[in-house]
């Protein structure tokens, strides 16, 4: 029994150690976690996709619409190797879009993988509207060629800037 | 008995004596985390050489150290090369009893290495812990009968942990309703998102149009699920665990449906320490060769 109450005594320390880290860490350093995940219900939240509008009209590619009503067809990005969730926050998590990171965004995407075509990255928003439904709106963020990256014309600059849901 | 009294003899069992199956089943275990551990090392460096190009969100050790360094020049793949080698030292007890410490730590650097790029994600976790627990066992607690309980015993006692502190997590992040049906919607969609994005099509599953088309049976859903979570902690006393651990692993299969998201190791890791998987295999097996009592 001696062994097993330092064994507690020892878990005891580790959870000084654990509490300290996760406290000064946001939460989290692995392997340590206050294990946050959905614990923030109710908000809106924005993902992104990667939408190939090399047949479309300039005119429309910029528009934004609703879920429902996508006007060209996802690229799955297991397709070309590239993790979704990466890429998703890649896109809502960045502040600022300097031509460092426009750049790190195409290779991630692989300017291999987008030869000819036209790649609009764009955020995705969800939202409750009312007592019963879910709003999602697509907004096209940027277009994405094989050499260059384009800013929506249609948004402010802000939005390039910092941090905007 | 006092509480600790109580937790700790749940966790323990002191008064069991080693078996030969423990030693089996513990060494299978550890076999299981090393090859996860091995798995997920290559999978992260290759994803790293690959695709990593700018750190988005600096994680643990990233904080004070400049990870992208990692990017080029095959050092992921170098440092997941190092890691193979030094567990593979550790499984068969070769080197210092410190050893399974600096896998730990390496361990980490290439957790962060990877998961620089704003998604914290938290399967790995277990893996992950068990890992810590196999260095502090192998550094304080390196004895025959020793060891196998401690480390077995302080990894059932994070992963209780865990899954309480994701109940209070939700209470103090949201508030009692939490379980509002209308937040698996949201939850739904959003992870649709991700499907679509990642597959070009998604259509509802059977549960989640359940859920989608009423609000009280997607809060049975959630509260079933926050329940759940919360009792993870009866896991310390090992005649409730293998009844929460069932719990947890229909939860996570609920998860997997409703939103899309596999837990895979972890599922597997509560189905071989949620059970005493050591009794059955004393029904089999009737002594442990001095090779495996060497390596344990």
């Amino acid at each position: 029994m001696a062994e097993s109450f330092r064994g507690m005594k020892i878990i005891g320390i580790i959870l000084i150690i654990y509490a300290a880290l996760v406290a000064t860490h946001e939460g989290e350093f692995w392997p340590f976690s206050i294990y946050p995940m959905f614990s923030q219900a109710g908000n809106p939240w924005t993902r992104a996709m990667v939408l190939d509008v090399t047949d479309l009209p300039d005119e429309i590619i910029w528009q934004e619409h609703q879920l429902d009503q996508k006007i060209a067809p996802p690229v799955p990005l297991r397709s070309i190797g590239v993790d979704q969730i990466d890429y998703s926050n890649f896109i809502s998590k960045t502040d600022e879009w300097t031509p460092t990171r426009l750049d790190a965004l195409r290779q991630m995407l692989g300017p291999g993988n987008i030869q000819e075509r036209s790649w609009m990255a764009a955020k995705v928003h969800g939202t409750l509207v009312g007592e019963d439904s879910v709003m999602v709106t697509i907004q096209p963020f940027l277009l994405i060629t094989a050499d260059s990256v384009y800013t929506n014309p249609n948004l402010p600059s802000a939005h390039y800037q910092k941090k905007v849901r | 008995m006092t509480w600790i009294s109580s937790i700790t003899r749940g966790l323990f069992e002191p008064e069991r004596n080693t078996s030969p199956g423990e030693l089996w089943f513990f060494k299978f275990f550890e076999l299981f985390v090393v090859c996860y551990t091995i798995y997920y090392v290559w999978k992260w460096g290759w994803y790293t050489q690959l695709r990593n190009v700018e750190v988005v969100l600096p994680l643990g050790l990233a904080n004070y150290l400049d990870v992208s360094l990692f990017f080029d020049h095959y050092l992921a793949l170098i440092n997941a090369a190092i890691i193979t080698l030094l567990i593979t030292l550790c499984f068969l007890r070769k080197g210092p009893k410190w050893l399974y410490m600096v896998v730990l730590v390496l361990f980490h650097l290439q957790h962060v290495i990877r998961f620089s790029q704003g998604e914290i994600p938290h399967s790995q976790h277990l893996i992950g812990m068990s890992v810590f627990c196999f260095a502090i066992g192998a550094w304080f607690f390196p004895s025959l009968k020793q060891m196998p309980r401690f480390v077995m015993g302080a990894i059932i006692f994070f992963i209780g942990l865990g899954y309480t502190s994701a109940f209070f997590s939700k209470l103090i992040g949201t508030g009692i309703n939490w379980y509002d049906g209308r937040h698996l919607w949201l939850w739904i969609s959003e992870k649709s998102i991700d499907i679509l994005s990642r597959e070009g099509v998604y259509s509802p599953n059977f549960l989640q149009q359940l859920a989608l088309n009423s609000t009280s049976i997607a809060s049975v859903i959630l509260l079933i699920g926050w329940f759940t979570e919360l009792i993870g902690f009866t896991m310390w006393w090992h005649k409730l665990r293998p009844y929460t651990t069932t719990l947890l692993i229909g939860m996570h299969f609920g998860i997997t449906l409703t939103m899309n998201i596999r837990f895979d190791a972890f599922v597997i890791q509560l189905i071989l320490v949620g059970f005493p998987w050591y009794l059955l295999i004393d029904n089999l097996v009737k002594s442990a060769p001095p090779w495996l009592q060497k390596i344990i």
